[in-house]
């Protein structure tokens, strides 16, 4: 279901490198590419979502934004990366050494049985699940973490940038879905996890929301949007009540959330390099739109698909998520999510509507590289692949 | 550019009018996927002619709300789609599906709504012309049909939940007053004619809310009242080729007053006499307030078109404006005869009050005529003495009415200016305030890296602290 989706984003990835050091010598930035994109198409194939492991991702991320020293905005996206994503990884590993301590394992399934005994003060494990879950929370990007996705998207490379966002987004989902494997045997804990993971989730869809509706920069836009798929996940997993959160739905759920954030981050993301600055609905359109209207349209798909437009795999995700709160009753969090997915289809139909935007009688005379045209197609294909597949499965 | 990527030079009048009519098709039907995508199929035709227009940036502006109500559909299609099961009709419905019914009809409502102009949000957009066509004084007109549809088609979603009904009934109630007033106040007969459009259709919205007449039987009335004004509108826009000619200018008077009654009757038997609840007199004046001056209007602006020829050119003795007259004065009683025969069966006494507003309008409407009419003859009777005394001066009250008149339009302006004003003053204060409230977000995050550090410690510290406490 990954490996083809993975494929095609490499391909994609490889192309705009490609177009990126046109005339320089091949480089070996090909090969971290290689490792971000398993990572960032399936979370599953994360051996384990560890301290450890967590770290070398981060730190991958960050030495690729780090590595071309000329690039500022290279180097003020790794910066802001080691400031928020450093202290919160230490904190989470700090909250993960207290619960060790307290429980005597450091295996999670078996710490909650541990703690079910109740031979530890609660307030321990209460002030350390928290702890211990908060990496998860800033690596998927939800407010208000939602600042590092869009920085990354207005100042990575495109060829990077997606790849990146989605990889940290994944190995998040993999850090929460690993960290309450089992919490069900321990209804207390599920409790104080499940209260963090609605008010989490709550607060990323509004303030997320109401994020979109401020923003003007398409890029800005994409990397909001993208923390909205966050969301999604804290809100899966707080509606996750009675069924293990790591089980076979949850995992089928992530796998497909992934491989679709991917392919749609990596459209996105090439898309809104070619979109204007929101000028109101009668400003000048996109010179890609003008150029290559029906390229235009069809780059549109990732977009909207990331935006929950019906129809889209995008969509079928916001809507699986929405069930599911529905069949648990989550009320509050339901509102949340239908605000969140209006304010993201508005702001996919204002950004479409703008990038054609009013008329203009100048053709632009230099066409869009292939390179980028033919990036753009094979995104759309890819989102169109899913859909497929979606619509396929029983 | 390979030519299979290329688009083909297309007319955006023909792309326009094949979406819009695509859009009002779609919007006809009971699936409410289909519907949403109908009114965006209508707001992209809006967009698709507003920006071929010459004045494109005042145009697309003007008509960028128009994805709102369709956003609205797509939401309520959605609740549908969250929860296919769900029932409007299940006894003792709660929690998560009662809100779920609530935000269904909540959607459905607001997108009939503001199509119909029942909200502070584009309420005066009947003001001014569509964009681009040479119809475009006509192309409004759409707009509150598309509403009325919304509400009608989709009604089994939103009647049976009383704060929906409740609400519209009075939003719509609001609207008729308010656009009557506007097509009271405006000299223009093409921008009365769509102000009057915007007035029947919320009354037909009205009865769909109160829901004392069938379904087929609405659609029908109102088929009869909007199209009726449609026709005549988009008439006027050819020579005011339905006021040419006495008899048909006449005609077409008689049509459009009965089609206007018929409608506004069981409304009006539904708020006085029905079994709604609260002061129904007060009800009962506020729709036949409207009903009445409309039914003025209908009757005195609809006046024989000046013949500007010395040889008037020859013409078929049957039109197509005759046609449509006879079947627009024929389609109210009708669908009122069909009403009766499906159970509704007012009493004598309420019957005759609920015709008392249109047909007290319609009367004072034929005064100045009348008075005018005799005057007139009164001259050529005076000038036709041998005498040549000199004609009767007018009555003291006939010489009034022009100034009357004119005072009456003023006020109608001012009152219709004043509540716009405070309506968009009102959903300011609203933005605004929900611009305050969200502005931190942005001065949350200046952009510099050390924020982020102190954002997150500050984060954990609470997430630290807050466990500690409870």
């Amino acid at each position: 279901m990954t490996a083809l989706p993975a494929l095609l984003v490499f391909a994609v990835a490889a192309l705009l490198l490609a177009l990126d050091r046109r005339g320089q010598a091949p480089t070996f930035a090909f090969l971290p590419l290689l490792v971000l994109l398993p990572l960032a198409a399936a979370p599953a194939w994360i051996p384990f979502a560890t301290g450890t492991w967590t770290a070398l991702l981060i730190a991958l991320v960050i030495a690729m934004l780090a590595r071309d020293g000329t690039d500022l905005l290279h180097g003020e996206c790794a910066v802001k990366l080691l400031w928020v994503m450093g202290p919160a990884l230490a904190l989470s590993c700090a909250g993960q050494a207290l619960l060790t301590v307290a429980t005597g394992t450091p295996v999670v399934r078996e710490q909650w049985g541990v703690l079910e005994l109740g031979l530890d003060p609660s307030f321990l494990w209460s002030t350390s699940l928290p702890l211990s879950m908060l990496v998860g929370l800033v690596l998927l990007g939800g407010a208000p973490f939602h600042f590092w996705a869009a920085d990354m998207f207005q100042g990575a490379r495109p060829w990077l940038g997606p790849l990146a966002v989605a990889a940290l987004q994944a190995a998040g989902a993999a850090w929460l879905g690993q960290r309450l494997a089992g919490i069900e045997a321990f209804p207390e804990a599920w409790r104080v996890a499940e209260a963090l993971l609605t008010v989490a989730a709550g607060i990323a869809f509004l303030a997320g929301a109401a994020t979109l509706a401020l923003q003007r920069r398409p890029e800005r836009r994409v990397g909001t949007l993208a923390s909205l798929h966050g969301a999604l996940v804290l809100a899966a997993l707080a509606a996750a009540h009675g069924r293990a959160p790591s089980g076979t739905l949850f995992d089928v759920r992530i796998a497909a959330w992934s491989a679709h954030l991917v392919v749609a981050l990596a459209g996105a993301a090439t898309l809104a390099r070619f979109l204007p600055v929101s000028g109101g609905p009668a400003a000048p359109g996109a010179a890609l739109f003008r150029r290559h209207p029906v390229t235009g349209w069809i780059a549109l798909l990732p977009l909207f698909s990331l935006a929950g437009v019906p129809g889209t795999p995008g969509g079928m995700l916001w809507l699986a998520t929405a069930r599911d709160l529905a069949s648990t009753g989550r009320n509050g969090l339901l509102l949340a999510l239908a605000i969140a997915w209006l304010a993201s289809f508005a702001t996919a139909g204002r950004q479409a509507l703008e990038a054609f935007g009013a008329p203009s009688a100048a053709t632009p005379d230099r066409a869009v590289a292939w390179q980028v045209r033919l990036a753009l197609w094979a995104t759309s294909a890819g989102i169109a692949l899913l859909a497929v597949r979606a619509y396929a499965r029983p | 550019m390979p030519r299979l990527f290329r688009i083909p030079p297309h007319d955006p009048r023909i792309t326009g009018g094949v979406l819009v009519t695509a859009g009002l098709a779609l919007l006809g039907t009971t699936s409410l996927w289909l519907a949403a995508l109908g009114l965006e199929a209508v707001a992209l035709a809006f967009w698709t002619w507003a920006r071929a227009d010459a004045a494109a940036e005042e145009q697309i502006p003007r008509w960028a709300w128009l994805r709102r109500p369709a956003l609205a559909l797509w939401l309520a299609a959605a609740v549908h789609a969250v929860a296919p099961t769900l029932s409007h009709t299940a006894p003792g419905l709660h929690g998560t599906l009662r809100m779920l019914t609530r935000v269904e009809a909540a959607a459905i409502v607001w997108a009939g709504l503001e199509l119909l102009a029942a909200l502070p949000l584009a309420r005066p957009y009947s003001d001014l012309p569509g964009p681009l066509l040479k119809i475009r004084p006509w192309i409004p007109v759409l707009l509150p049909a598309a509403g009325f549809v919304v509400l009608w088609r989709q009604a089994t979603h939103w009647e049976r939940v009383p704060e929906a009904r409740a609400v519209a009934a009075i939003l719509l109630l609001v609207t008729t007053l308010l656009a009557t007033l506007r097509a009271f106040g405006r000299r223009q007969w093409t921008a009365s004619l769509r102000w009057m459009v915007v007035a029947d259709s919320a009354l037909a919205g009205m009865l769909v809310a109160l829901g004392t007449v069938s379904a087929e039987m609405i659609f029908l009335l109102w088929l009869a009242s909007c199209g009726g004004r449609a026709f005549v509108l988009a008439g006027e826009l050819r020579s005011a080729a339905p006021r040419r000619g006495a008899a048909l200018a006449r005609l077409w008077r008689l049509a459009t007053w009965v089609s206007a009654t018929a409608l506004a009757w069981p409304v009006l038997l539904a708020v006085g006499f029905g079994s709604v609840s609260g002061p129904r007199w007060l009800y009962f004046a506020s729709v036949g307030v409207p009903v009445a001056l409309a039914s003025w209007l209908t009757v005195r602006r609809m006046v024989r078109a000046p013949e500007r020829r010395l040889v008037p050119r020859p013409g078929h003795a049957v039109t197509l404006s005759h046609v449509g007259a006879v079947i627009t004065l024929g389609l109210g009683p009708l669908a009122l005869l069909g009403a009766w025969w499906g159970g509704l069966e007012p009493s004598w006494p309420g019957s005759v009050v609920a015709l008392g507003p249109a047909v007290v309008g319609g009367w004072l409407g034929l005064v100045p005529e009348r008075a005018d009419r005799a005057r007139s003859r009164a001259a050529r009777e005076a000038a036709r003495a041998p005498s040549g005394a000199a004609p009767p001066p007018p009555a003291r009250f006939t010489s009034m009415l022009p100034r009357l008149g004119r005072l009456a339009r003023a006020v109608a302006r001012a009152v219709f200016r004043f509540v716009i004003a405070l309506e968009q003053r009102a959903v300011g204060l609203v933005f605004g305030f929900a611009r305050t409230l969200v502005s931190p977000l942005r001065d949350l995050h200046t952009g510099d890296a050390q924020e982020y550090l102190l954002f997150l410690v500050g984060l954990s510290v609470l997430a630290l602290v807050l466990p500690l406490l409870t």
